[in-house]
């Protein structure tokens, strides 16, 4: 899953020279050799965290709202929530999206958010904004676990503080790892961990609204739906047995 | 007789004799004799039938919203799920709609498998079945195109470049397909044509077909015997009883069980775990990158493990398409005496369980990237998939049969 993130950027230069050095990356992150000697080997068995949402928390999915607005619609856009009423109420417009910026720094443009839960899934946006370290080889200062070689800058550090590399993580019984097993925190940010795990989820309980924004609505219906069902059940059952019991005289 | 019903009578006299609508109603609905020991699997036909005007009905909403054009068709379907009211309703009855269609086929194929529904006289019930079955295929493929994601994109890039291993004029066939190079806006607006009217026009005549067929020599029952032999003094089957009402009211009874388990999905888990809809069709289509896996939706998953099991391109082909093809002369491979199961030999009960094993393994592997076990594992699959079929000619007329009942059993 984490292998293939860096060919999934919309809007990358459309020259051949790009389209090589695409091939190349593809080649490159599919071959586990290579990735094994680049970065730790244990990322392998990294396990996605769960993310503590709940998407019936409309107070959660709101804070995540204004963190966004503030701070993710830097770079990336929400296409698809320019008419959403949460979305405009956390201060997101179409006019504030990032739209018409051209140039980006290394030439990779953010990918919009609108489906990205969809996509990836909560527990992984969730791993991906918490597994950021040092790494002054990178032009962002920064690395990520999940993204090997990813282009978001640090741009949570300043809540979540400076992680580095454990020196020797190791496997649990099962012969998995959580990414706080191979990070340590090396300088606290503004936030606690505790603080930041809260509004991590509050942003990836936005971020799934974002994806399906009829998710509240769908599961209030649902229910009557199959309530309605149940009631409906018992009386074609009931229907049924009694022109039933002349075929069964017969 | 009251006023309001004397009324009524005139009324339908005068229809009648313009148009045979009581005839019409009798016939096929209220004397329409279906035998009387009919079992779970015979809810199968008229889920399907359901699932075809609900794919209908839903359809017809969605395109009054959907552009089928490259530029606006991933964002006209957000449009859908987001903007128009009940939208997303609308588009997971119709997502969840295409599998579920699938799964009550394949069962209602599984039924007449078991219970010999395609010998003689009902062959060609069979075979216009697997007509629709075929059309059917071509329709949920068409539609998958439709919302212009990574896997629309390439799984039509796919299955559109299986036309250029035909010899020779492969891929001046391939061109023709495509209308161009490569899969783009004008296969995408063609593929809306083929999905919205061609293919459901053809559906619905073949499946008016069908049943015409299937009413002129009456249904097959879970004893494979006929209940046309055993008449009462009016003509009458003994062993039948009138479709409407018994089987109106009992199929409504599955039909709500059916709903709910398809509202189930509908309404909590649409995407199915990434089975029904998956989850790089989230990505809107880009042709300058290919997505690592491009697996089709698992109800072609077991013809593209076989595709994939064969080394050489034309050859893989030739086996899925035969994979297909062989369903359609099933009924002159089988030469046993009886028609159903219960009464057939145990070489016949092998065979059939080891097709079940095979057809849904066969699914799974297809789902799943290659590795060397899977492919050997595929190829296993395959041999024991045709084998079922080419080596039916033999053991149906080997084995011992087990005596017929003179009626039916409860």
């Amino acid at each position: 899953m984490q292998r293939r993130n860096k060919v999934k950027g919309e809007g990358f230069k459309r020259s051949l020279m790009m389209r090589y050095l695409l091939l190349a990356i593809l080649v490159f992150s599919f071959s586990s050799q290579i990735w094994a000697e680049d970065v730790l080997p244990i990322v392998d068995h990294m396990q996605l965290a769960t993310a503590p949402i709940d998407r019936s928390n409309m107070k959660s999915i709101k804070r995540g709202a204004k963190f966004f607005a503030t701070n993710c619609m830097t770079c990336h856009t929400l296409i698809y929530l320019r008419y959403d009423k949460v979305a405009q109420d956390a201060g997101i417009t179409y006019d504030k999206m990032p739209i018409n910026v051209k140039v980006w720094p290394n030439g990779i443009t953010p990918p919009d958010l609108s489906l990205e839960a969809s996509v990836r899934g909560v527990n992984w946006i969730y791993t991906y904004l918490h597994s950021f370290y040092v790494d002054s080889k990178r032009p962002t200062g920064v690395n990520n676990l999940l993204v090997h070689n990813t282009g978001m800058s640090a741009i949570l550090a300043p809540y979540q503080g400076e992680q580095v590399l454990a020196p020797n993580p190791e496997l649990d019984l099962f012969g998995k790892v959580q990414w706080y097993t191979i990070l340590i925190l090396n300088r606290q940010g503004s936030m606690t961990p505790e603080q930041f795990d809260a509004t991590t989820a509050d942003v990836v309980n936005f971020l799934a609204y974002a994806a399906e924004p009829y998710h509240i609505e769908q599961h209030r219906i649902g229910k009557w739906v199959l309530g309605f069902l149940v009631v409906l059940f018992v009386l074609m059952y009931l229907l049924k047995r009694e022109y039933w019991k002349d075929v069964k005289g017969k | 007789m009251s006023e309001h019903a004397s009324q009524k009578n005139r009324f339908m006299e005068w229809i009648d004799k313009r148009y045979p609508w009581t005839e019409f109603m009798r016939k096929h609905l209220s004397e329409y004799y279906a035998p009387k020991n009919f079992n779970f699997w015979y809810f199968f036909g008229s889920f399907s039938l359901l699932v075809f005007v609900m794919q209908i009905v839903t359809g017809i909403w969605l395109v009054m919203e959907y552009t089928p054009t490259a530029d606006g068709s991933f964002a006209s379907v957000q449009h859908i799920m987001r903007e128009v009211r009940y939208g997303w309703l609308l588009r997971f009855m119709h997502t969840t709609g295409a599998s579920a269609f699938f799964i009550v086929v394949y069962l209602h194929m599984y039924r007449g498998l078991i219970y010999g529904s395609y010998q003689k006289p009902r062959e060609l019930v069979w075979l216009i079945g697997m007509v629709i079955y075929f059309m059917l295929l071509i329709e949920a493929f068409t539609g998958y195109v439709l919302p212009w994601g990574q896997m629309s994109y390439w799984g039509a890039a796919v299955i559109t470049s299986f036309a250029s291993a035909v010899p020779y004029m492969g891929d001046l066939i391939l061109v023709w397909l495509r209308g161009g190079f490569s899969v783009s806006g004008v296969s995408l607006h063609r593929f809306f044509s083929l999905h919205v009217i061609a293919i459901p026009l053809v559906l619905a005549v073949l499946i008016f077909v069908h049943l015409v067929a299937l009413h002129h020599v009456g249904s097959n029952n879970p004893d494979g015997i006929d209940i046309k032999e055993k008449k009462n003094k009016e003509g009458i089957p003994l062993d039948g009883i009138p479709f409407h009402p018994y089987y109106t009211v009992k199929d409504l009874v599955g039909v709500v069980v059916f709903l709910f388990i398809f509202c189930l999905i509908v309404f909590f888990t649409p995407t199915m775990g990434g089975l029904f809809i998956e989850p790089d069709n989230f990505v809107v289509a880009n042709p300058m990158v290919t997505p690592p896996e491009i697996s089709p939706v698992w109800y072609m998953t077991p013809f593209y493990a076989m595709l994939r099991a064969i080394p050489n391109k034309f050859f893989g082909l030739v086996t899925m398409a035969a994979g297909v093809a062989i369903m359609f002369v099933l009924p002159w491979l089988d030469r046993s005496r009886v028609r159903s199961i219960r009464y057939k030999g145990s070489l016949s009960k092998i065979a059939i369980t080891i097709f079940v094993i095979c057809f849904i393994s066969l699914g799974y592997l297809g789902h799943e990237s290659v590795s060397t076990l899977r492919t050997i594992m595929a190829r296993v699959f395959t041999v024991g998939y045709f084998a079922f079929f080419l080596l039916m000619p033999f053991y149906t007329a080997m084995e011992k049969t087990k005596p017929l009942p003179e009626r039916v059993t409860e």
